[in-house]
């Protein structure tokens, strides 16, 4: 969709002629070409059109006898703006004073104190005093709005700010305005806790102190802290993110808007999942097996043990890699594996590797798309992945494409997306069958009626829903961009994607692409560095390409590989199969561990341990899934062992490696600096050259924009028709797996967030839930031999014969179980409370049954202080 | 050898020893001394026996300082604003606050002070966080002596800030 073309006009402001964009906001085009500050309390231009709720703007413009609201004026070509007069003066006096009448001035107490708007605009443009004597309007207060956010209504300005965000950003509808007049109040509309998952940027969008953060309450005052940017590590959406630092300690995550990256939301773990920086529970000291226990040790013991141990294996070690690791560790990681022990066994997810040319071929910078792309295209397709799961933030962005710039979702997924309401078409196909869909889709497109519906059955669809979706996919326009979850990548996936991405045409149009959601924080930086099996670092080819993720399981296993590296992985908690992981860790002599918890993965299995540094700690470069490489800054120093001396807990992780590398004699492939494995990544990769840390700075650099790499243009080739789907009885149901935003070990040790820890949840469509006699909220287990224990839940959206399960999550994980032909079988009956229903993601949109478990939050009466 | 100064170096005459102007100018500046001393003989002792004694100070001498309670429900009147850390000059004041729980009430508000500590070696007594304070809570004393043995005992906490300073340092009256 192109982006809209603005012309220039001249307006006088305060006597002088300013240019502006024609259309700009009155309030914006003054601030930024004009330099006079109009104030504003409801205006934010992220939540939408303007609501004039507030009347802090008003300004004189002349031919309008009344005074007009600034904040939703847009600027015209000789328009004559006042701001300065009497007039306005007196105008905006009176709103400051009015605003103030029922506002408690408790500013000493309340949180937002030194940094609220409220503050600042009385300063600025407040009478001083008021005539107001008369008892002010009372609330209880502070109550609990979630147990993430405190609101006291007695603050609230009822600027609809957080309103509007709840209605039109977020689209969770569950906050509204009660009451009318001076009585009216925000709530939500039953008086259920707001519980969702974007619930906490309400508090920095309130420009007062009514909404404030459960988890920050009293922890500091704006002089306390320092900010120190960086960029959240939780996902691979990779917000920017200023950490509220005081004593060490992260206090708080601000959003730090960056409309490249994430538009200035974050999503509620990355906001509140923080404290498990701070955690006790983390691992501060290496440590090694002695016998079958794990014993603190120092740590040129456990470098000594984990070079042993390397250099033993030689080409049999291997090595795995997700979660913060960041490009640089990578590079050295790989450096070191390559160059000294000869093994390019290097996996970041649990499946295996697509063929080269296609990697290659996926990662073309003509065939990128943008994350603002999301917002302008005509068409987004969601090719088995759910944003809001997975890339919280990339949610908000399609809903505001949608919203503000009529851009078309079409959704293909087993299971429902939360952004299946706002979709112009969906598609199910069963667990599984994200390959043989993109075939069908491929030939769909391409008329190819041959493979249509053999690919379409493999799928679990049928030829008319592929090819009508495939219409629908075309309907709209040309720009479309293709977003698919790395872990649809199997067989001929990724070539079917670029045959679909070829006779669409998007290599050649502008603002159309492909963007891939990479199964770790990190996973497009992790390639690129040459942490794979097939490649080395900027995609060079290597002589010998090593074992993928599953290989190296079946290796591990099979005593083919000896050692394993996992660096923030968590095989055992994050990868399917949990038994046949399980066997391979049991298998291997050694398993030297990056880590920073006691997971089952350590506790069970590791022979030496690195404590891991956390997000805050980390100084590095991280690559966005669209390319974006930016820069993770340090912001707290790292925490101490057990003997408070410096350097004695946990250590930079570039220079463990470097440490290990040393001590295995590979001395080149050790640094001395972050610094300079920094510069020698942009060297080794070539389309990173000429990058330095300056020039990435706070907000990132695409790579694309600057570089690009050879990609021999492919035409469309035949895709062969991936075999169909396992048969299965009347009795079973195909499994899917989804990964729920809350299951991550931070949630688990965070303490604001243990309300929300991901539970296992059984979701199952309404006719299979009738057929067996299954009610929302029941226990049922699930499996095949191996069964988990779940509660129901039951969506419409789901197609009969599919059944979804929870991965990721502490307990009862569904990769335990091996087999994708499940039962359900009832076992108890489910409590009616809500709150025994485990919260997932999704916002309420299918009817009362998605409803958060509600505690009641009292509607407070209205008090009236003697 | 020895450095010649030569010329360099000017004589200066004094009086001659022994000779009448010299004793009358030594005899003669003593005696003006001696008078002034016996002149003020009368008028009895001026400096005190410190410590035993002290000085007064007056009534705004700004002392130690002194964190406040309610009289009626000895609720902390501090709420843990921390406006007193951010008026410090010196950057001595440090607040944590926490919120009260019906269960641990400890002030009026919604929030107290976990930990409030002033470092005393630090403090140049402007007497800003008295200004600053919205709820009256600190307050300079008058308390001066606070010399110690060590760094870090100067460095007040809560308890002793709110504790009942010993009354040892006079007050001036209004007509001394
Ligand atoms: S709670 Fe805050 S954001 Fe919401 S209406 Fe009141 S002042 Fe505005
Ligand atoms: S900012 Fe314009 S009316 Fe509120």
């Amino acid at each position: 969709m192109p982006r809209p073309v603005v012309k220039e006009i001249t307006f006088t402001l305060d006597g002088r002629e300013v240019t502006a964009p024609e259309g700009m906001i009155l309030v914006d085009a003054a601030n930024q070409f004009g330099d006079v500050e109009i104030p504003v309390f409801c205006y934010e231009p992220k939540l939408g059109q303007p609501v004039g709720a507030c009347r802090m703007c008003l300004v004189e413009i002349e031919g309008i006898p009344k005074l007009q609201t600034g904040c939703s004026t847009p600027v015209r070509d000789g328009m004559v703006v006042n701001t300065q007069t009497q007039r306005v003066h007196e105008a905006q006096r009176a709103v400051v004073e009015f605003l103030l009448i029922n506002h408690p001035l408790d500013c000493p107490v309340c949180d937002k104190g030194g940094e609220c708007p409220l503050q600042d605009i009385t300063y600025g443009w407040g009478p001083g005093t008021s005539r107001f004597i008369e008892p002010k309007r009372h609330f209880k207060k502070p109550l609990e709005l979630s147990p993430l956010i405190a609101i006291d209504r007695e603050r609230c300005i009822l600027c609809y700010r957080c309103v509007r965000y709840s209605q039109e950003v977020s689209e969770d509808y569950q906050l509204v305005l009660q009451q009318r007049g001076a009585d009216s109040y925000v709530s939500t509309f039953d008086g259920h806790p707001y519980v969702a998952p974007f619930s906490g940027n309400i508090i920095e969008l309130c420009p007062v102190g009514a909404l404030t953060s459960r988890a920050y309450r009293f922890r500091a005052r704006p002089w306390d802290i320092e900010g120190a940017g960086t960029i959240c590590a939780g996902c691979p959406a990779q917000c920017n993110v200023e950490l509220t630092v005081r004593d060490e300690r992260v206090l708080r995550v601000l959003a730090r808007d960056n409309e490249n990256v994430d538009d200035g939301w974050l999503c509620d773990k990355g906001r509140f999942a923080y404290q498990a920086v701070h955690s006790d529970e983390r691992i501060t000291t290496p440590l090694v097996r002695e016998g079958d226990e794990l014993v603190p040790a120092s740590w040129d013991k456990a470098i000594e043990v984990a070079g042993a141990a390397l250099e033993k294996a030689g080409a049999k070690a291997a090595a795995i890699a997700g979660g913060t690791t960041t490009n640089e560790e990578a590079f050295l990681l790989q450096d070191l594996f390559r160059g000294k022990l000869g093994s390019s066994h290097l996996a970041t997810r649990a499946g295996g590797e697509q063929p080269l040319d296609v990697v290659r071929a996926l990662a073309d910078p003509k065939l990128q798309a943008t994350v603002p792309d999301l917002e302008f295209a005509h068409t987004v397709l969601l090719v088995d992945c759910d944003p809001i799961d997975e890339v919280p933030v990339w949610d908000l962005r399609i809903r505001k494409g949608v919203r503000r710039h009529g851009t078309k979702v079409v959704v293909a997924s087993a299971r429902p997306t939360a952004l299946d309401p706002s979709a112009a078409a969906t598609l199910r196909f069963a667990p599984g069958g994200a390959e043989a869909f993109l075939v069908a889709l491929d030939a769909a497109l391409s008329g190819d009626t041959g493979n249509l519906g053999g690919a379409a059955s493999a799928a679990g669809s049928n030829a008319t829903a592929v090819s009508e979706f495939a219409d629908a996919l075309r309907a709209a326009g040309e720009e479309v961009v293709i977003v698919y979850g790395e872990r649809a990548l199997r067989g001929s996936a990724g070539r079917a994607i670029l045959n679909i991405a070829s006779r669409l045409n998007l290599a050649s149009i502008a603002n159309a692409g492909i963007l891939e959601l990479p199964a770790s924080p990190n996973g497009r930086g992790l390639r690129e560095a040459g942490f794979a099996a097939g490649h080395g670092p900027g995609f060079a080819s290597v002589a010998t390409p090593g074992h993928g993720g599953e290989e190296i399981a079946a290796g591990l296993a099979s005593g083919d590989l000896q050692t394993v590296w996992l660096h923030h992985v968590d095989p055992l908690r994050n990868y399917p199969n949990r038994p046949a992981w399980e066997k391979a860790l049991a298998g291997a002599q050694t398993v030297i561990a990056v880590e920073s918890q006691l997971t089952d993965t350590v506790a069970q299995f590791a022979d030496v341990v690195f404590p891991a540094e956390a997000y805050p700690e980390k100084d590095g470069t991280l690559t966005h899934p669209d390319g974006r490489v930016q820069r993770l800054r340090q912001a707290v120093g790292h925490p101490r062992g057990a003997g408070n001396t410096p350097g004695s807990g946990v250590r930079p992780l570039w220079q463990v490696i470097s440490d290990v590398a040393r001590a295995v004699g590979f001395d080149e492939g050790a640094a001395l600096a972050g610094s300079q494995v920094s510069q020698r990544l942009f060297e080794a990769v070539p389309f990173y050259t000429g990058l330095t840390l300056d020039a990435i700075g706070g907000r990132g650099l695409r790579w694309q924009d600057e570089a690009t790499f050879d990609v021999p243009a492919s035409e469309p080739g035949a895709l062969d028709v991936p075999s169909g789907l396992p048969a299965k009885s009347e009795a079973e149901l195909r499994l899917g797996t989804f990964r729920p935003l809350w299951a991550a070990k931070e949630v688990d040790i965070a303490p604001a967030l243990q309300f929300i820890r991901a539970k296992q949840v059984v979701e199952l469509s309404p006719a299979d839930a009738d057929a067996r006699g299954i009610r929302e909220g029941d226990r049922a287990e699930v499996g095949n031999g191996t069964r988990i224990p779940a509660t129901v839940r039951i969506r419409a959206a789901i197609p009969a014969g599919s059944v979804f399960l929870a991965e990721g999550i502490a307990e009862h994980n569904s990769n335990v179980l091996t087999h994708g032909i499940v039962e359900v079988r009832r076992v108890g009956p489910g409590s009616t409370e809500p709150s025994s229903l485990p919260i997932q993601s999704q916002p309420a949109v299918e009817g009362l049954a998605e409803m958060p478990p509600s505690a009641g939050l009292p509607i407070p009466p209205r008090e009236v202080a003697e | 050898m020895p450095y010649d100064p030569g010329d360099d170096v000017i004589v200066i005459h004094q009086p001659r020893e022994g000779a009448a102007s010299g004793t009358f100018r030594a005899f003669a500046a003593t005696l003006k001394g001696l008078k002034t001393t016996f002149a003020r003989v009368p008028e009895g002792t001026i400096t005190i026996n410190y410590p035993e004694e002290k000085t007064p100070v007056y009534p705004r001498f700004r002392g130690r300082h002194k964190l406040h309670r309610f009289e009626d429900t000895g609720l902390e009147k501090c709420v843990g604003c921390s406006l007193c850390a951010a008026a410090c000059p010196a950057d001595c004041i440090r607040v944590v606050a926490n919120e009260n729980t019906p269960d641990n009430r400890v002030s009026a508000g919604e929030r107290y002070a976990a930990v409030y500590e002033i470092n005393l070696s630090r403090c140049i007594f402007c007497g800003y966080c008295e200004i600053a304070c919205p709820f009256d809570a600190i307050t300079l004393g008058h308390d001066y002596e606070m010399a110690d043995y060590n760094r870090s005992d100067l460095i007040f906490t809560k308890e002793m800030l709110l504790a009942e300073p010993l009354e040892r340092t006079p007050l001036r009256t209004a007509d001394e």
